[in-house]
C-alpha cells in the first residue's frame, strides 16, 4: 500500500522536507508527523527513508543537527535549514511549480 | 563542497560517534512512535509491532544512512585491505618473494629516477635557468664553437643584440693566495659584475659584485665558491671582510656562495673583470684577437630561443664584414646552447639509456609476481567462487585482489626506497662523472611521489592479469570442487606467456650487457700510443705579479727541469701544453702548407699541442721519421714542429713531411717539420687521434705541465719534487698532481661504470625470469603429475618423464629467446652510441649470452623435472 507513496521521485521526499524544516527546527519523527497533518493524511512518509533522506541533505549542506531535548523531554536529533537549504528550497519549489503546472496543462489539454 | 567533504570527514573520523548517533536517532524515533501508539490505547507489544511495522527494515535504513554519509568505499578497502593482509600473512614465503621481487624492481627504478630527476628533470638551480644561454663562435667549419671571446666580441654583442636580455663574461685564472698559513693556488672565476646576478644566484653570506666593480679602477672584491669556503676557510663566516694579496695587490672578501653546480669550471674564488691583470690589460681590452673568455647569456623576456639564434648569427655576419682580419676567413658563425643542455649534454643518453633498463627490470619483476599470483588464485579458485556465487560483483573481486597487490607493490616500494636510499651517495659519485650536476640527486618529494605512483601502478597492472585470467569462471569451479586443482588452458597460456615475454625482455638486457661488457674490454685494451705506466704529471704555476717578463718564467722552468731531472729516480722530465687525457678540450686551429695552394674556405685544420724536448720519450711515444725535439731548438733557433701519424697521412701519404713547412699566421712565419710522432689518444681513449700538430715549447710558449717518467713508484718522487719547486720559489704552488696512469684509468671509469650498472640490471633480470621459469616448471609438474603418473605405468621410464619435463620448459626458453634477439637486434641499434669496437649485431655475443641464458634454464627446469622423474606413478594415481 506504501509503495506507490515511497516511489516518489526522491527530490519530492526532499523538497516536502526542506519545506516542513522552513517553519521551525524538528527532529525527524516531527517531521514526519508534520508532513502526514499537513498533507492531510494523503502523502505518508516511509520512515525508512526518512532518515537516509536527511542524512544525505544534512551532507549537501542543506540542513544542520543538533541534539536537543524534545517536548517529552528526550533527547532528539533536530534538524534545522541552512542558508543553502533555502536557497534549494525556494529553487525546488519554483521547479516544482512549473513543472506540476506543466503537468497540469498537458493534462488539462489531453 | 566543502560541506560535503566536512560532513565525510566528520563521519569517518567519528565513526564510533556517528554510528552511536544513528542509533539512538532511530531508536528515538520508534520509542517516540511506540510512546504516541500506547497513548492512544494500543499494548506496548502491539504499539511496538506496528511501529516496527511502519518503519520497515531498521537495519535497512541503517545502511542506507551509512550510504548517503559518502564514506562507504572506505568500509570497502578497509574489508579488503584486511581481507589482502589475511592472506598474505597465511603465505608469508608468497608474499616475501613478491615484495622481494618487486623490490628489486622499483628499486632500481626509483635510484634511477633520482638520477634523472636530479639532472634532467629539476629546475637548474639558478633563478630562472631555462632562460639561460651559452654563447659560443668560431671558424663555420667547427660545428662546437671553440674561439673564445674578446673584450671587444663581448662588448658588440652586448651592444647589437636585440633578444638577450644580459651578457655577461666568464674565464678562469689560477692564481696566488697569500695571507694564509702557506701560498695557496686558487682556481679562479673572472667575470662581469653582474655575472651572478644573470645567473640568478643569491649569495648565501655577504653579497656578490656591485654594479662598476668589474670597471677599471675598481677597489678588488673576492666572493668564495661555497666548497673552498668550507674547506679551507672552516665555514667560518669571519672570513667576509679579510683581506687576501692576489697579484701583488690587496683583495677583499665580500660574500660566499651557495652550493652550485661546477660550472663553467670548478671554482675557489671568484674575482670582478678588472680586478684579473691579464683580461684589464689595456693592450689586451683593445686587441680585438686576444681572446680568452666565455660568454653566458638571459633571454629577454618574450625572446624565443630561435629567434635569439638569428639575433647573434646575424651580428656574427655583421663584425666579420666589419672586421675580415679578426675573425676566420672563409665563414665565421655564432650560436647558443641551452645552458641545461649544456650542463646535462654528457650525461642525458647514459642516464636515459639505464632508466629504460630498470624500467624493463621493473617489467619483468612485475610478470613475475603475476605469475606468482596466478599461482596463488589456482589456490584460491574455491574461495573466489564461493564469493561470486554469494553475490561479489567482479569488480568488487577485481577490487580485491588488486588491493592485495597494491599491497605487495607498496612495501616492495617501501624496501625499493630503501635500496634507492641507500644507494644515494654511490650514484652521486657515479653521476658526477657525467655532469656538474650530481650534488643535486636526492631522495626528495619527487622521488617520493615517483615512487609512490609507480608501486600502485605496479599493484594495478599486475594485479589485473590474473584478475583478467579469472573471469568467467564461477560457474565451472563450483562444479569442479571435487577437483584438486583446476587451470583453465587461457590461464595456462597466459602464464607461459608471461614467462616467455620475461626470458625475452631479461635476453635483450643481457646481450645488451654483453656488448657493452665487450666494448669497455675493448677500450681498456686501446693501445693509447703512449705508456702511461710511472709518469707524473704537475701543474706549477708561476706567480705572473712577479714574473712579468717571458724570459724570467722560461728561466724558472729551466730550473725546474734541470734540477728534475737530476732528482734521483726521475728517469726522464719534459714540459707540455697539453698532455694525453688531460680532460682539456681539443684546441683546432687551421694552418697553411708550404707550396701548396688551397683555398681558405677548406683550409686543413688540426689540434695543436706543444711540448719540450724530451716529452715524447718521457711518455713513451714512439718516433715514426725525422727527429724528436731537443735543446738545440731554442727559442733563437728556427721553429720546428712535429706532426702526428694520422696528419702525416692525410697531407703528405706516400711523400715525407719531415723538411716541409706549415704556417699558421696566414704566410708570417714557417715552421719546419722536423719529425713524425705517433698517434696518442689524447682526449679519450675511444677517440681516435685525430690531426695532431706538436710545437716546440720554449719557441711558442714558455710554461706547461711538469711531465715526469720516474724509476720506481711516481708517488715517491712527488715529495721531492715539490720541496723542489718550493726551493725555487715558494710563491709558485703546484697543484692537479697525477699520474698518466690515474688519468687513464679516470679515462676508463664512467663506461666502466655505466657498464657495470647496466651488467647488474641484466643479471638482475635474467635471475628474477629464471625463477620464473622455474616457478612455471614447478606448477606445471605438479598439475600434470597424474598425467605423469599415467605416462609411467604406461612403461615412460623416468629419463623421458625428466627429458619431457625439460623439453617443455626450455621450448619456452627458445621462443623467448629467439623473440628476445629480435628486440635485441633492434634495441642495440638504438644503443650503438655506448658501444665500442663491436658490432651492435655481433654473433660472438649474441651466442655466448643465448648460451648462458640456457644453461642458467637448464638448471631451473632441471629441479621440477628431476620431481616429475622422481614420481612414483602409483602414489600419485591413488591420491590424484
Amino acid at each position: 500500500m506504501t509503495s506507490s507513496k515511497t516511489d516518489l521521485l526522491q527530490g519530492t521526499l526532499d523538497l516536502l522536507i526542506l519545506r516542513t524544516l522552513a517553519l521551525e527546527p524538528m527532529h525527524g519523527w516531527g517531521i514526519s508527523q508534520r508532513i502526514q497533518q499537513v498533507s492531510g493524511s494523503v502523502l505518508w512518509v516511509n520512515q525508512g527513508s526518512l532518515y537516509p533522506a536527511l542524512h544525505r541533505l544534512e551532507r549537501r549542506g542543506w540542513v544542520l543537527s543538533t541534539w536537543g531535548a524534545s517536548d517529552n523531554n528526550r533527547q532528539a536529533k533536530y534538524y534545522s535549514l541552512t542558508r543553502a537549504g533555502r536557497r534549494q528550497l525556494r529553487g525546488e519549489t519554483e521547479n516544482w511549480r512549473r513543472v506540476s503546472g506543466a503537468i497540469g496543462k498537458v493534462l488539462g489539454t489531453a | 563542497m566543502f560541506a560535503d567533504l566536512r560532513f565525510r570527514l566528520g563521519k569517518l573520523l567519528g565513526r564510533v560517534g556517528a554510528e552511536g548517533e544513528l542509533d539512538r536517532e532511530l531508536r528515538g524515533h520508534l520509542e517516540r512512535e511506540i510512546e504516541e501508539s500506547v497513548r492512544r490505547g494500543l499494548s506496548p507489544e502491539e504499539a511496538r509491532r506496528q511501529a516496527h511495522l511502519d518503519f520497515g527494515g531498521v537495519e535497512r535504513a541503517k545502511e542506507e544512512c551509512r550510504d548517503s554519509w559518502g564514506t562507504r568505499f572506505l568500509d570497502v578497502l578497509a574489508a579488503d585491505l584486511r581481507l589482502a593482509a589475511r592472506n598474505l600473512r597465511r603465505r608469508p614465503g608468497f608474499a616475501l618473494l613478491c615484495v622481494f621481487t618487486l623490490a628489486l624492481g622499483i628499486g632500481v627504478n626509483t635510484a634511477l629516477f633520482s638520477v634523472v630527476y636530479g639532472v634532467l628533470l629539476s629546475a637548474l638551480p639558478y633563478g630562472g635557468g631555462d632562460r639561460l644561454v651559452l654563447l659560443r663562435h668560431g671558424a663555420a667549419s667547427d660545428s662546437v664553437g671553440q674561439m673564445p671571446f674578446s673584450v671587444k666580441d663581448i662588448a658588440d654583442y652586448k651592444a647589437q643584440s636585440q633578444t638577450l636580455e644580459e651578457v655577461v663574461e666568464y674565464h678562469q685564472m689560477s692564481f696566488i693566495l697569500l695571507g694564509r698559513p702557506e701560498a695557496e693556488q686558487v682556481r679562479t672565476g673572472v667575470v662581469s659584475a653582474n655575472f651572478f646576478d644573470v645567473l640568478g644566484v643569491r649569495p648565501l653570506y655577504g653579497r656578490t659584485f656591485l654594479t662598476g666593480e668589474d670597471q677599471h679602477g675598481a677597489a678588488p672584491v673576492l666572493v668564495l665558491s661555497y666548497r673552498y669556503f668550507l674547506n679551507s676557510h672552516g665555514g667560518d663566516t669571519a672570513v667576509i671582510g679579510r683581506s687576501f694579496r692576489l697579484n701583488d695587490r690587496a683583495h677583499i672578501v665580500v660574500g660566499v656562495l651557495p652550493p652550485l653546480p661546477a660550472y663553467p669550471e670548478e671554482n675557489d674564488v671568484y674575482m670582478p673583470a678588472s680586478a684579473c691583470p691579464f683580461r684589464s690589460n689595456p693592450d689586451r681590452m683593445a686587441d680585438r684577437n686576444s681572446r680568452m673568455m666565455s660568454v653566458f647569456a638571459r633571454l629577454k623576456p618574450g625572446a624565443g630561443f630561435r629567434q635569439a639564434q638569428g639575433d647573434v648569427s646575424a651580428i656574427a655576419a655583421r663584425l666579420a664584414r666589419e672586421f675580415p682580419d679578426s675573425y676566420p676567413a672563409g665563414g665565421y658563425g655564432s650560436h647558443l646552447a641551452l645552458l641545461r643542455e649544456e650542463l646535462t649534454r654528457r650525461a642525458q643518453p647514459t642516464f636515459l639509456m639505464l632508466l629504460a633498463a630498470s624500467g624493463l627490470v621493473l617489467l619483468i619483476a612485475c610478470a613475475n609476481v603475476a605469475n606468482l599470483m596466478l599461482c596463488r588464485l589456482l589456490e584460491r579458485d574455491r574461495e573466489m567462487a564461493i564469493r561470486a556465487a554469494l553475490g561479489a560483483s567482479p569488480m568488487r573481486l577485481w577490487r580485491q585482489l588488486v588491493t592485495e597487490s597494491t599491497l605487495l607493490a607498496l612495501a616492495g616500494g617501501a624496501a625499493g626506497l630503501a635500496i634507492a636510499w641507500t644507494a644515494r651517495d654511490l650514484l652521486v659519485a657515479y653521476a658526477a662523472r657525467f655532469t656538474p650536476r650530481a650534488e643535486e640527486i636526492r631522495v626528495d618529494a619527487a622521488v617520493l611521489l615517483f615512487t609512490l605512483l609507480i608501486s600502485v601502478l605496479t599493484g594495478i597492472v599486475f594485479g589485473s592479469v590474473p584478475a583478467l585470467a579469472w573471469r568467467k569462471r564461477v560457474g565451472t569451479v563450483v562444479r569442479d570442487s571435487g577437483a584438486q586443482m583446476s587451470d583453465s588452458v587461457g590461464r595456462r597460456k597466459l602464464r607461459q606467456l608471461l614467462v616467455v615475454s620475461q626470458v625475452a625482455v631479461a635476453f635483450v638486457l643481457l646481450t645488451g650487457a654483453g656488448l657493452m661488457i665487450r666494448s669497455a674490454v675493448n677500450v681498456a685494451r686501446v693501445d693509447p700510443g703512449f705508456r702511461p705506466e710511472r709518469v707524473l704529471t704537475m701543474n706549477v704555476t708561476v706567480n705572473w705579479s712577479r714574473y712579468t717578463e717571458a724570459r724570467q718564467v722560461r728561466e724558472f722552468f729551466h730550473v725546474l727541469l734541470t734540477c728534475s731531472q737530476a732528482l734521483p729516480g726521475v728517469v726522464s722530465a719534459a714540459l707540455a701544453f697539453r698532455f694525453p687525457l688531460d680532460q682539456a678540450a681539443p684546441w683546432a686551429r687551421g694552418f697553411l702548407i708550404e707550396g701548396r695552394q688551397i683555398p681558405e674556405r677548406a683550409q686543413p685544420k688540426a689540434d695543436f699541442r706543444a711540448a719540450s724536448a724530451q716529452y715524447f720519450q718521457t711518455i713513451g711515444v714512439p718516433l715514426l721519421r725525422g727527429r724528436f725535439f731537443t735543446d738545440q731548438d731554442h727559442e733563437q733557433a728556427p721553429q720546428v714542429a712535429m706532426v702526428n701519424q694520422s696528419m702525416a697521412l692525410r697531407h703528405w701519404s706516400g711523400e715525407d713531411p719531415v723538411g716541409r713547412r706549415i704556417s699558421f699566421n696566414g704566410g708570417k712565419t714557417w715552421a719546419t717539420i722536423v719529425g713524425v710522432v705517433g698517434d696518442v689518444r689524447q682526449y679519450g681513449l675511444d677517440q681516435a687521434a685525430g690531426d695532431g700538430i706538436y710545437l716546440c715549447i720554449p719557441q711558442v710558449t714558455v710554461a706547461g705541465t711538469l711531465v715526469v717518467r720516474t724509476a720506481g713508484e711516481p708517488a715517491r718522487v712527488e715529495a721531492a719534487l715539490r720541496r723542489l719547486v718550493r726551493e725555487i720559489d715558494p710563491e709558485n704552488p703546484v697543484s692537479g698532481v697525477t699520474t698518466l696512469e690515474q688519468a687513464r684509468s679516470e679515462n676508463l671509469a664512467p663506461r666502466r661504470l655505466t657498464t657495470l650498472l647496466f651488467a647488474l640490471l641484466a643479471v638482475l633480470t635474467v635471475v628474477i625470469a629464471i625463477s620464473g621459469l622455474g616457478g612455471l616448471m614447478a606448477l606445471s609438474v605438479r598439475q600434470r603429475a597424474s598425467e605423469i603418473g599415467v605416462r609411467m605405468t604406461l612403461g615412460a621410464t623416468p629419463e623421458r618423464v625428466l627429458s619431457l619435463v625439460l623439453r617443455q620448459g626450455l621450448a619456452l626458453v627458445m621462443l623467448g629467446l629467439a623473440l628476445g634477439a629480435a628486440g635485441a637486434l633492434v634495441l642495440s641499434r638504438l644503443a650503438a652510441a655506448f658501444l665500442f669496437g663491436v658490432e651492435a649485431t655481433d654473433p660472438a655475443t649474441y651466442l655466448i649470452s643465448s648460451a648462458l641464458f640456457l644453461a642458467a634454464a637448464t638448471a631451473a627446469c632441471w629441479l621440477p623435472a628431476r620431481r616429475a622423474a622422481a614420481l612414483d606413478p602409483l602414489l600419485v594415481l591413488r591420491t590424484g
